[in-house]
């Protein structure tokens, strides 16, 4: 899975000599481009991309990833690259972390829930009211972190989310408090497959609305407000717009994810706010490459299971695998800003096997 | 010899602005760079002072090699930069402040002396000694950025810019006040956009242009040369 | 060295306008009860006095002991956003460390005292411990700076105050986790600092441990305030927080300063946490708390101003022991966070800040 070069606010700007042309694809003429290849330009796959989407929905039948407590790990995986992808587009785009997500996020799982449980409302409207329930409080955090600098406008998300936290543990009438609410879950059967489908597909939704929002227009007025306000309002860029439009989308998109996560695991507890949660999405999608969108979402699998099999297998050692991602997010931090995309388009990208680059790029010329 | 930069190269980040800078200063001399917008005036002083890191060349002050150190080390071996955003110390008063320039200076006496020779200077300082330095208006910043400059007794002063964005008044006053230093012995290098007011009162002169030193000689010949009456005085 | 496009400066003041806090002029007091600063300065102590009175003594006593210790962490805070440029958030786990430091320190001490009764270390054990996790946060901080800020100041200080945050989160977690795997994950805390019988304050009974807890964070505040305001090298920490390349030209060793500055304020922390080590034991999440607490006191005093956040520091601390009072025990974070939010829409520069510079995209 991969959008064309889409990167971020200023992270490359040490390198000098990395010339990334904004859509490799856009040089040859469009006719020239069969159906196929354009389909993939459009929704911002490569073809290497598309490969792991096949694979992503064979997965669960072959093995070892057939077993049942396996699949939960990859629901769990699939669920935080689908986080860290609505996470990047904020953070990667216009250069403001939203520390309160997983808050924002629980508040879509709550809202579902509390609908299913005090309304017998089904899980499937639930958790799309809970997306529009999360958007609203996206709205809220858009419109009020407004005039602020980015830094502050992360410290008033992280309040949101501490308030939201604080709220859904006191208000014991509406959400048992600490005790939890038992949730329905999504479908009545023991099987994992039909929930990891489920989340294969939130996952490539929530990539393709991101995709398609900043391959338009907007993505470039993002950048710009990211990189610096006054320049983008000089040029005439409404900041305005563009950033309260950002937040309510992507916390729309965590309230959705929310609501599924309420409706997987059969009970939501006030926990899943938690600023770790958020760190947890953060640290994924910074160490898979802020503003690529892809990186997050596909350095997830991999990471949710190294954290998953050190924590089974030397239990013993509690908070290892926390150590681990801590350090690996400290480590990319300082010594290679750019996370994983950075590198696959440094190293991986350009090989000189034709077949190879076509798999890596899409269709291009030379 | 007081100063002399060799074949300094200097830029920034990946960018090279200087190519093979040359310049000298004898002590007691009272020299200028000018040159037009973005031709590496301030760089060439910032790279002296230290604040950034030469790429290439040396630079030597006092018979002593100082390329590539750290900028407070700088200002011990005696070099005070005034620089063109002044970088004063907004929330501090002004007697604060020029305290502050006396940083390296340990001796709470001499502090006071330097202090009371600076008030001397610019009775208007004295004046509002208790203001904070944020408030003051642009030629009092001008005044105090120099005078916290002069604080550390220094041998060599670069000064670049003082007039700009002041009124012609102001200006006058401060052309006035670094011409007291220069004649109590302080060694200057001045950097002006103001050409034929500061190639009228320095000694020598140096034409940057485009990271090079295009020409060099007495301020006089300087001000009299075709080229630069040409391209800097319009003439 | 440090071209930020973000840059918050230390201040000490308590005024809005020009209306001086210690104005002994008539006029300049009426308008400054009237600025914002008068306002939640004298609200903030009405509403203690009323609660004092409802509810008895206990209430100041809780204000003015957690005020004391936030006063300690958010001190610090403020100081590293200002002169270092790093908007914490692994803050508390200096506070973390200087609690842990603190009990594997005075536990030993406190067996000993139990079997030698008479001896000095019953007075002097628990200064000991609180001195040890003073030093023990300076030390953290000091590695930090060293393994993880500094690397990155050489890198790179581009969009320096948003890359320095998350090395913050990851130096959090990190921390954290560290705690867990080495010391595990259960409450380590004592009974008591110092035996003996509570003290009678006009009518209530303190025990001696809150009163020491108090006398070292007052005392504390007021050397460093000292520090910062008359020593060569405090002015040059305030130097450096308004104006690095100045600071660099009038010949500051800004390496220096900043490794002072980050053992400094982690020392305040550390020593937070050793002091109170009585009230809350030591365990690998125990950061969070004096963190966002911590930060409601920036926000609400305004950035980089040391008076403001030791002003600041109890009035939150007000807040938080009111809430728990009337609203109940766990509504302690909802209510400040949200009031807290309020100052950040609608004052975002804080209560004391100046407008020129601070949260404000311009
Ligand atoms: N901090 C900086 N980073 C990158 N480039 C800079 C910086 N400061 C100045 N420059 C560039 O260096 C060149 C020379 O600048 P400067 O030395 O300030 O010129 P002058 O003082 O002669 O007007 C200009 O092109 C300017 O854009
Ligand atoms: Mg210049």
């Amino acid at each position: 899975m991969r959008a064309k070069d889409e990167h971020s606010a200023g992270e490359y700007q040490n390198a000098p000599d990395v010339d990334t042309p904004l859509h490799n694809g856009d040089t040859l003429l469009q006719d020239d481009i069969n159906p196929f290849d354009m389909m993939l330009q459009k929704t911002g796959f490569t073809p290497v991309g598309l490969v792991g989407v096949i694979l992503l929905l064979a997965l669960p039948f072959i093995p070892p990833f057939n077993q049942e407590y396996l699949l939960r790990w990859l629901i769990y995986a699939a669920f935080i690259a689908a986080m860290s992808v609505g996470f990047d587009f904020t953070s990667g785009y216009i250069n403001i972390v939203n520390f309160g997500y997983a808050a924002v996020m629980g508040y879509g799982g709550y809202t579902t829930s509390i609908l299913a449980i005090n309304l017998g409302l089904t899980p499937w409207i639930g958790i799309l009211l809970g997306g529009v329930n999360a958007a609203v409080l996206g709205l809220a955090i858009g419109m009020t972190s407004l005039r602020l600098r980015g830094i502050f406008a992360a410290c008033l998300s992280w309040f949101f989310g501490l308030a939201l936290m604080g709220l859904a543990t006191k208000m014991v009438w509406l959400t048992r408090g600490p005790l939890g609410l038992r949730v329905p879950r999504l479908f009545e059967t023991e099987s994992n497959l039909p929930f990891y489908y489920t989340i294969v597909i939130l996952l490539l939704a929530t990539y393709l609305i991101c995709t398609s929002v900043v391959r338009s227009n907007m993505g470039l007025a993002f950048k710009a407000i990211g990189q610096n306000m006054d320049a983008a309002r000089t040029s005439g860029i409404n900041p305005v717009f563009y950033r309260v439009f950002n937040f309510t989308l992507s916390c729309a998109l965590a309230g959705v994810l929310g609501g599924f996560y309420a409706h997987f695991y059969g009970i939501l507890t006030p926990d899943i706010m938690q600023t770790s949660k958020t760190v947890e999405v953060l640290a994924v999608a910074y160490i898979g490459g802020r503003g690529s969108l892809w990186g997050g979402a596909v350095i997830a699998f991999p990471f949710i299971f190294i954290m998953e099999i050190v924590r089974s297998t030397l239990s013993n050692l509690p908070g290892l695998n926390l150590i681990i991602y801590a350090l690996l997010l400290i480590l990319v931090m300082i010594y290679y800003p750019g996370g994983f995309s950075y590198f696959f388009d440094e190293h991986l990208r350009k090989p000189k096997n034709r077949v190879l680059r076509y798999l890596m790029n899409g269709r291009q010329v030379n | 010899m007081l100063l002399e930069v060799k074949e300094l190269d200097a830029g920034y980040g990946y960018l090279q602005i200087l190519r093979k800078v040359c310049l000298t200063i004898d002590k007691g001399e009272y020299v200028c760079i000018v040159g037009p917008n973005g031709a590496g005036k301030s760089t060439t002083m910032k790279a002296i002072s230290g604040l950034i890191k030469p790429m290439g060349g040396k630079i030597i002050f006092n018979g002593e090699d100082i390329t590539g150190l750290p900028a407070y080390e700088i200002t011990q071996k005696g070099i005070a930069f005034v620089s063109e955003e002044m970088n004063l110390f907004v929330n501090m008063t002004v007697q604060e402040n020029l305290l502050m320039g006396a940083y390296i200076i340990r001796d709470k006496k001499i502090q006071r002396d330097r202090l009371d020779f600076i008030f001397d200077l610019f009775p208007r300082l004295a004046e509002r000694k208790k203001q904070l330095a944020g408030t003051m208006s642009g030629g009092e910043r001008k005044m105090l950025a120099i005078g916290r400059g002069m604080m550390s007794n220094p041998t060599l002063m670069l000064v670049d810019e003082p007039s700009f964005g002041l009124a012609p008044q102001l200006t006058e006053n401060v052309f006035q006040s670094l011409d007291v230093l220069a004649k109590s012995g302080v060694t200057i290098m001045l950097v002006e956009q103001n050409v034929t007011k500061t190639l009228s009162v320095t000694n020598r002169g140096y034409v940057l242009e485009n990271g090079k030193i295009g020409l060099a000689g007495k301020s006089s010949d300087l001000a009299n040369d075709g080229y630069v009456r040409k391209v800097f005085l319009g003439v | 060295m440090m071209a930020m496009s973000e840059k918050f400066s230390l201040e000490f003041n308590l005024k809005a306008g020009e209306n001086n806090f210690m104005s002994k002029n008539n006029k300049a007091f009426v308008g400054w009860i009237k600025s914002a600063p008068g306002i939640t300065i004298s609200g903030s102590i009405i509403l203690a006095v009323f609660a004092t009175i409802y509810s008895g003594p206990y209430i100041l006593v809780n204000v003015i002991i957690t005020g004391g210790m936030l006063a300690l962490v958010a001190t610090g805070l403020t100081l590293i956003l200002g002169v270092l440029n790093i908007a914490m958030f692994a803050h508390g786990e200096y506070f973390m460390i200087g609690s842990l430091t603190a009990y594997y320190v005075f536990t030993p001490i406190s067996n000993y005292v139990n079997e030698n009764p008479d001896s000095i270390l019953a007075i002097t054990g628990p200064l000991i411990a609180i001195a040890l996790s003073m030093i023990s946060g300076a030390i953290a901080g000091v590695i930090s700076e060293k393994i993880v800020f500094g690397p990155l100041r050489r890198r790179s200080t581009d969009n320096w105050v948003m890359n320095s945050f998350l090395l913050t989160v990851g130096l959090s977690v990190l921390l954290i986790n560290l705690h867990q795997l080495i010391f595990g994950a259960d409450f380590k805390g004592i009974v008591r600092y110092w035996g003996g019988m509570p003290t009678e304050i006009a009518g209530v009974f303190i025990s001696r441990d809150r009163i020491m807890a108090f006398i070292i964070s007052a005392f504390i505040v007021l050397v460093f305030w000292l520090f910062m305001t008359y020593t060569r090298t405090g002015r040059a920490i305030r130097a450096v927080s308004q104006d690095v390349t100045g600071a660099q030209i009038v010949g500051i060793n800004i390496e220096n300063i900043v490794l002072l500055t980050i053992a400094l304020s982690c020392a305040l922390s550390g020593v937070a946490g050793g002091s109170l080590l009585f009230m809350y034991p030591s365990y690998p999440t125990m950061g969070l708390e004096p963190l966002y607490m911590a930060w409601f006191v920036v926000i609400l005093s305004g950035l980089g101003n040391i008076l403001g956040a030791v002003v600041g520091a109890f009035m939150v601390a007000l807040l938080k022991v009111m809430t728990v009072e009337y609203v109940g025990a766990g509504w302690d974070f909802v209510v400040p966070s949200i009031l807290i939010m309020m100052v950040l829409i609608f004052k975002p520069s804080g209560i004391f800040g100046s407008e020129v510079r601070g949260v404000l995209d311009k």
